[in-house]
């Protein structure tokens, strides 16, 4: 005989599974101090690689007044300012990532919560 | 308004039958759209320039992640600013790489909606994209909207300026990167265009997930207003030459796109709300329910009720396992249908009108052959 609250049920579940449920579960196999620093070594690298893009973009575009004024210029403080513009940057980001990682795991963990009371809900209904 | 609601949930049922072609014929017809404009915009490379391949390229795009339209997009665009210049081409493959790396790799999930920013604003209706975005997405697919605008900006450019860099000798390498770059960080139009945009989405979003009544109509007036008044104040700051005329053409018809996704989206009954208050242990609940409009597909039930008495000679024939039974000869035939009084329906009453229809034919053996129902 069908049951059909099981039915609706397992429907729900598997639409789950398919869409925001295979982000999720993977997701909440992490902690979440795991998860968030993984993100941020990830930011931290990407922020790196655009940070040097955008430094090269910055080179090449003032390359002639560059070449013009490097020796006119205080190497030392030109250096103390790219890595002072670089930690600003870094930081800014992985502040940024780590904002919207928190968010996403809290919210990720809230469905897994909801998918795995249904579990339960499916798994009395089959002991009936 | 029920014809209407009818209509859509035929189209839903349709969508969620063949959605497994559907799907795939969507995202072709997109990545054909986006590779197409790329040709056009830019055009280069005449290798390029095939129909051929780009129907195979956007054929593999239907298949594969959305996110593939995006990347065979630039690929295209990388290779025809290659033919253009060297120099450009590596401009543009850093701009590419540093949007990839801080704002898309965020927002992956919304690369739909960076494409169909490309496309809307190549086709001049750009106005649809913020107040589409804030109606359906969340706050972040501003990112793809801005990365999709800074794009569209760039390529533009470039191809509004392509005699001018064909032009350069290669001595002037600096100058044509700088070109690029101007593009990017100079152009004061793109700035306040990415600026409305951003506020119109969030503006949007946050109006319409506000516990009022018609929070989704009020969220895109609100958002075109918006939208209208920074594009006219930065136009007036920083000589953007926005056309007045286009801006308010252009609003009116994102209002109309606006409201036809808001029927397919958010389509609810204001008139019967209800606001039920109660309290558990921990809490007091203040709840607002607003009904959603729906209107059940017709459906055609048909039950067919063979009462025939059979006569000797074809229980004689049955017996031989011969002869294939004879066909109906009396049938009831039940058809449910939709109420088409112009009012929802409402829950309780969703069976709707019944009718029975009786019909009785004969096949060539006679009336007193059936027994009474």
């Amino acid at each position: 005989m069908l049951n059909e609250e099981r039915i609706i049920l397992m429907t729900k579940m598997a639409s789950y599974e398919e869409g925001e449920g295979k982000k999720s579960m993977a997701l909440g196999r992490y902690f979440r101090g795991d998860y968030i620093s993984l993100q941020l070594l990830r930011a931290f690298f990407c922020s790196t690689i655009a940070y040097l893009l955008g430094f090269g973009l910055y080179v090449l575009y003032d390359f002639e007044i560059l070449l013009e004024d490097i020796y006119k210029m205080d190497l030392f403080v030109f250096a103390q300012n790219i890595i002072k513009w670089y930690a600003i940057f870094v930081v800014g980001y992985c502040v940024i990532t780590y904002a919207v990682c928190a968010y996403r795991y809290s919210r990720a963990k809230r469905s897994l919560k909801v998918y795995y009371h249904n579990l339960k809900k499916l798994d009395s209904l089959y002991r009936q | 308004m029920s014809n209407l609601l009818e209509i859509r949930e035929k189209l839903k049922l349709l969508y969620s039958r063949n959605e497994f072609i559907l799907v795939p014929i969507l995202k072709f017809m997109l990545a054909f759209l986006a590779i197409c404009m790329v040709n056009g915009e830019l055009g280069y490379m005449a290798k390029l320039d095939n129909l051929g391949l780009v129907l195979i390229v956007s054929l593999l795009c239907s298949f594969l992640p959305n996110g593939c339209i995006i990347l065979f997009g630039a690929v295209f665009s990388l290779m025809h600013l290659y033919e253009l210049s060297l120099e450009v081409a590596i401009a543009a493959l850093a701009i590419y790489l540093i949007m990839f790396l801080l704002f898309f790799r965020m927002g992956s999930k919304d690369t739909v909606i960076l494409i169909f920013t490309v496309v809307l604003l190549a086709m001049r209706i750009p106005y649809v994209i913020p107040v589409a975005v804030g109606l359906l997405a969340t706050p972040l697919a501003a990112i793809s909207v801005a990365c999709g605008t800074v794009v569209y900006y760039m390529l533009t450019y470039i191809s509004d300026n392509a005699t001018t860099i064909s032009s350069m000798g290669a001595d002037e390498a600096t100058a044509k990167l700088r070109m690029v770059i101007d593009s990017v960080l100079g152009n004061r139009a793109m700035i306040v265009m990415i600026v409305a945009f951003t506020v119109t989405i969030v503006a949007v979003y946050l109006i319409r997930r506000m516990s009022i009544d018609y929070s989704w109509s009020i969220a895109m007036v609100a958002g075109v207003i918006i939208d209208l008044v920074v594009l006219l104040v930065g136009d007036l700051v920083y000589d953007t030459n926005l056309s007045l005329g286009m801006a308010v053409l252009g609003s009116i018809l994102a209002l109309i796109i606006a409201k036809i996704l808001e029927f397919f989206r958010f389509c609810v009954d204001y008139s019967r709300t209800e606001k039920v208050q109660y309290e558990d242990d921990e809490y007091y609940y203040y709840v607002k329910a607003v009904p959603k409009m729906s209107m059940p597909a017709v459906s055609k039930t048909v039950k067919r009720i063979n009462t025939q008495r059979r006569p000797a000679r074809m229980a004689e024939e049955d017996d031989d396992m011969t002869v294939a039974p004879r066909r109906v000869n009396r049938s009831v035939v039940t058809e449910r249908t939709g109420s088409r009084d112009g009012h929802v329906r409402h829950p309780q009453n969703r069976a709707g009108s019944r009718s029975i229809t009786i019909s009785g034919e004969s096949e060539g053996v006679e009336p007193e052959d059936f027994e009474d129902i």
